[in-house]
């Protein structure tokens, strides 16, 4: 069942359509990665969800909320870089944002007592916020996000400002999350999506390019790829830049680098022939050549347009 | 509404904390006290100084109890209003730019309640501090210069604590239209004067002016600074404008909200 | 007028004084334990204490910084 339905959502600022034209819909139990490189208008689309930014137009549906009510009670949210009054306490703060969301002054002090602990900063709990450091006001952003217990936890790059200690315990405790509610997270690193996720959008300057199921999207787009990889000398890489320039049909090159190259190919028989058959001519100093699948970073990067 | 206690209490928490509690009512107390000090003492601060030959000094006039008030109420119109403005700046700028606004309004919070909890934390700052430093300075004025009526003190508090209600609702709407605090605080000021001296000095009368405040909270105490005007008009377009205020106030969050 | 004794001049001025010194201690005080400020630590004492009223004001305006 649909928890959220997006359709046709625009938002132009000026001359520049930073969403332009974006549908999916978020089922009820599901993590969906909404992946892009920067600027592809994932922040912009989420925070028309929240209900910061207005759409130009277009349409966001929440199950069981009438169309124009307010449905912020059922979303919890967490910035990209979350803010906070520094002259609060980690407890207090978690409170006020109880309180705001309907909980009785009883409650939100049982919630926050539990988050803090599930979070992780429960000793840091007393302390003003002003001395927190990033990875602990992420958590907190963590916990005010699911004071309410929505139901859906909406969060915007959430470990990307980390470092990788912090990163590694934020995707558990989000792993762990994903069980109890449905998730919506954005990301630029295809890896985090992979990890967590059932679903993905693949946004690229304003669009959808990509969505369904990770499964749906492995399988479907499954073509086999060759890595080439020469040690990288004067003459391989003169070789590799002339060859790269005339192959051969049924070839195609997806990602380079200075000595290597992935190739995708229609027919893999007859690429591995063509392959073997011109490097011997030119005598390449072939380091490694590996005959595989595409994996999703090719689907990613060609979806997102990088050579 | 139990949503809006909640923004209140948290804005009042932050009155504290900042100290803006204490240091605002000191302040004007300060203030208010020392308009008839420096008034009682002026001839005895002149004759010490020796500037003036003595026979000058003594023919100065000592001012009466009405005066010294009316005098209090320009300090608190001045350096008061600076400090009210300036402690008031960042009130939804500051909020905005550090992204503390946008962690509540995706909360089911509504703008209006968001910028009226401010509102009346304003209020409530500005009307304390003016109280502590006006009942200051009438007793003072009392002691050392002899009784007011009053009825004029009451309705001087009154109309220039509306005065400090508007300009305060300036500062919270200008903090809101502008990313800069020195910018809010300078254009409720400027606006501020700039209604206050065409109040007193265009020719023809604005009965409408929330400028002539000032001049009707002073106007009751001492009956030379009175344009002898009705005050009900300038009341009614004065309570007016601030709701109107507040009402642009909040729909300026509206899709400006910074991240 | 009437005129005043100094005793009770004394005693006009000394809340006033008592204000003025409960300000200044108040801003001292939130100068020692505040983690950062702006501008160093010493310049903002030294206004505090010579700047009386306008000094103690002016730090908390301008002197702390809260994120």
């Amino acid at each position: 069942m649909a928890l959220l339905t997006v359709e046709r959502l625009v938002k132009t600022f000026g001359d520049v359509r930073a969403v332009d034209g974006v549908g999916f819909q978020v089922d009820e139990g599901r993590c969906i990665a909404l992946l892009g490189p920067n600027g592809a208008g994932k922040t912009t689309t989420i925070r028309m969800l929240t209900g910061l930014l207005r759409p130009t137009s277009g349409e966001i549906r929440m199950e069981g909320v009438a169309p124009g009510q307010d449905y912020r009670g059922w979303i919890g949210y967490l910035p990209q870089s979350p803010a906070f009054y520094g002259w609060m306490t980690g407890r207090e703060y978690l409170i006020h944002a109880g309180r705001l969301c309907g909980l009785s002054a009883k409650e939100a002090a049982r919630r926050s007592s539990e988050l803090l602990e599930r979070v992780g900063i429960g000793a840091a709990g007393k302390r003003r916020i002003a001395g927190y450091s990033g990875g602990m006001k992420q958590r907190l952003g963590l916990a005010q996000a699911l004071i309410h217990r929505p139901k859906l936890l909406v969060l915007d790059e959430p470990v990307s400002a980390l470092d990788p200690i912090g990163r590694r315990e934020v995707m558990s405790l989000l792993g762990e999350l994903k069980a109890e509610t449905t998730v919506l997270f954005s990301t630029h690193v295809l890896h985090d999506a992979e990890e967590l996720c059932d679903d993905v959008l693949i946004m690229r300057s304003g669009r959808i390019a990509v969505g369904g199921p990770l499964e749906r999207i492995r399988e479907q787009d499954r073509k086999p790829v060759l890595t080439l990889e020469t040690e990288g000398d004067a003459g391989s890489r003169s070789w590799l830049e002339g060859w790269l320039r005339r192959l051969p049909d049924g070839i195609e090159a997806s990602s380079r680098t200075a000595s290597g190259v992935r190739l995708a190919a229609r027919d893999l028989d007859a690429a591995r022939s063509a392959v073997l058959r011109e490097l011997a001519e030119a005598d390449v100093r072939v380091a490694k050549l590996e005959i595989g699948q595409t994996t999703l970073e090719d689907l990613f990067m060609k979806a997102v347009g990088n050579p | 509404m139990r949503t809006w206690l909640v923004l209140f209490r948290k804005e009042w928490l932050e009155l504290l904390r900042s100290y803006r509690l204490i240091w605002l009512p000191i302040s004007f107390l300060v203030l208010g006290v020392s308009q008839p000090i420096t008034a009682y003492f002026l001839p005895d601060i002149l004759a010490s100084s020796g500037g003036l030959p003595e026979d000058v000094v003594r023919s100065i006039p000592l001012p009466n109890a009405s005066e010294v008030m009316a005098g209090s109420l320009q300090q608190f119109g001045t350096i008061g209003l600076l400090l009210l403005a300036l402690s008031s700046m960042g009130a939804v700028s500051n909020e905005r730019a550090s992204g503390t606004a946008a962690m509540i309004l995706v909360k089911p919070v509504s703008y209006l309640s968001f910028i009226t909890a401010k509102w009346a934390s304003i209020l409530a700052i500005s009307w304390l501090s003016f109280a502590a430093g006006y009942v200051a300075s009438w007793y003072y004025t009392v002691t050392l210069f002899g009784s007011v009526g009053g009825p004029s003190v009451i309705a001087g508090l009154l109309y220039f604590g509306l005065w400090l209600s508007f300009v305060g609702t300036l500062a919270l709407l200008f903090s809101s239209l502008l990313s800069s605090p020195a910018a809010a605080a300078f254009g409720s000021l400027a606006l501020a004067a700039l209604l206050q001296v065409a109040a007193s000095s265009l020719p023809f009368e604005q009965p409408w002016n929330p400028g002539r405040l000032s001049q009707l909270a002073a106007g009751g105490l001492d009956a030379a600074l009175s344009d002898g005007g009705s005050a009900w008009l300038t009341v009614a377009v004065t309570a007016t404008a601030i709701a109107a205020a507040l009402y642009l106030a909040a729909r300026s969050l509206q899709g400006h909200s910074r991240s | 007028m009437e005129n005043i004794s100094d005793s009770q001049l004394l005693s006009l001025l000394i809340p006033v004084i008592v204000a003025e010194l409960v300000l200044m201690v108040t801003a001292l005080v939130v100068l020692v334990r505040a983690e950062r400020t702006r501008g160093p630590k010493y310049m903002w004492a030294l206004i505090i204490l010579l700047g009386n009223l306008l000094g103690s004001i002016a730090f908390f305006i301008f002197g702390r910084r809260s994120d």
